[in-house]
């Protein structure tokens, strides 16, 4: 069946490697530094604890100052430890429990962000590849797995945006003003003055539909996902210029369409060449002062 | 290789979070996190109807003046507390959210006055043609 084998097509163990290491890398980062707020949760009032559906169904205890700052340490050393590569299926699985209760945390006051799925898939199917090392060329169905999930789960992001602006926006989303009220309520010195042109802005909601609709072409591979991707990354960094929203997570799963293998050798080769260059020069300067 | 049975768990486990994604796009709400409706930004604004912003403004120990306080010293973010605009209309919840500041950030001016503003800016074919504010609700120590 072609769907399936194309599921399954075997990647090279290598890149689940270098996704695994941005990943678990990035958990810290995310945790400490770029969505902090979720700590503060803690210290909110119990009554604006609105659990979400999974968090009842599960009978979740509300966070409290004990619980909060407990998970945000085991969160980060497992994470932390992750990086390595040690344990995957052990480390890694404790990393995906605890940053799926983390975002309970997250998103459990009021309002639900969208940028977590992939980033959420790709803590939830790492695991799964178990042991995969940096230098690994050999290609294998459970890394192609790893990384098709991933990269359907992107895809999905933005196709199930467009489908929730018809549900929500009504088919006339594009013809709004949701971009005005995006400025008005969080733009910046580079967005405001795009207030005074609304029809740009009506264009700019167009090419969003149109872009979210063709997501799906991520999946083509060769140029054309390289464009896109580099394409959503320019999207994602000007939306960030603008109103200060980026999706960072997100934009960690979106790496699942590169061949991350190949950064690290060449990487390495970067620096033995700069470490030559440099030998050379310093032998280059005992010459001269030897002379 | 994946063995048979790997193959299938696997595949029942992409089309089982295949159909929760899809269905709650469809028909599911923010509450099914994380198979919630991907909603950022997907409400229409109309282009001759109000955008309403929250915030809150307070003054502080020692400041002459009432100013714009930032959320997040309360520990929450703006569209959570638009979120909750219902509950927090209750001078005793904006208390607790003072509170709440106190635990979180020590080291901030204690909060006296409290109050949760919302404005609206006025659209006139997506041009802002105004601005009007509301008191929703105020707390005084």
């Amino acid at each position: 069946m072609a769907p399936v084998s194309w599921l399954f097509a075997a990647q090279p163990r290598a890149r689940v490697a270098a996704l695994r290491t941005v990943a678990y890398l990035f958990v810290p980062v995310d945790v400490l530094l770029t969505t902090a707020w979720v700590a503060d949760h803690a210290d909110v009032p119990g009554t604006l604890y609105q659990p979400l559906y999974v968090g009842r169904l599960l009978d979740l205890p509300a966070p409290g100052p004990v619980s909060v700052r407990v998970a945000m340490v085991l969160l980060v050393v497992a994470a932390a430890v992750a990086a390595t590569g040690r344990s995957p299926r052990l480390l890694g699985g404790a990393v995906a429990v605890l940053y799926a209760w983390w975002m309970v945390v997250a998103m459990s006051y009021g309002k639900v962000d969208h940028d977590r799925f992939a980033f959420l898939v790709l803590l939830a199917v790492l695991p799964t590849a178990g042991p995969a090392r940096p230098g690994d060329r050999t290609a294998d169905e459970a890394s192609g797995w790893v990384l098709r999930c991933v990269q359907l789960a992107v895809v999905a992001t933005y196709l199930l945006a467009a489908v929730a602006k018809f549900r929500f926006g009504g088919l006339e989303w594009a013809t709004g003003a949701t971009l005005s009220r995006a400025i008005l309520r969080r733009g910046s010195f580079l967005a405001d003055p795009l207030l005074d042109v609304p029809w740009l802005l009506v264009a700019m909601q167009w090419g969003i539909i149109a872009f979210e609709l063709l997501s799906p072409l991520l999946l083509v591979g060769g140029r054309v996902t390289r464009w896109f991707v580099l394409f959503l990354f320019a999207f994602h960094l000007a939306s960030f210029a603008g109103i200060g929203i980026i999706f960072l997570p997100h934009l960690v799963a979106l790496l699942a369409f590169l061949p991350l293998e190949r950064v690290a050798p060449a990487v390495a080769r970067a620096v033995r060449d700069r470490a030559g260059w440099a030998n050379w020069s310093i032998r280059g300067i005992r010459l001269r002062s030897g002379s | 290789m994946l063995s048979t049975v790997g193959r299938r768990v696997r595949l029942a486990l992409t089309a089982l979070v295949a159909v929760l994604a899809v269905s709650g796009t469809l028909y599911g709400q923010d509450d099914h996190f994380p198979f919630a409706p991907f909603r950022m930004f997907a409400t229409r604004t109309a282009p001759d109807g109000p955008v309403r912003v929250v915030e809150l403004r307070g003054r502080t120990a020692g400041a002459a003046a009432e100013g714009t306080l930032s959320m997040a010293s309360f520990g929450l973010r703006r569209a959570e507390l638009e979120g909750q605009l219902g509950r927090l209309r209750s001078p005793g919840m904006l208390g607790e959210l003072v509170r709440a500041r106190e635990a979180l950030r020590d080291e901030l001016p204690r909060v006296d006055v409290l109050r949760l503003v919302e404005v609206e800016y006025l659209l006139d074919d997506g041009r802002q043609v105004g601005r009007r504010e509301t008191t929703v609700a105020e707390w005084r120590r």
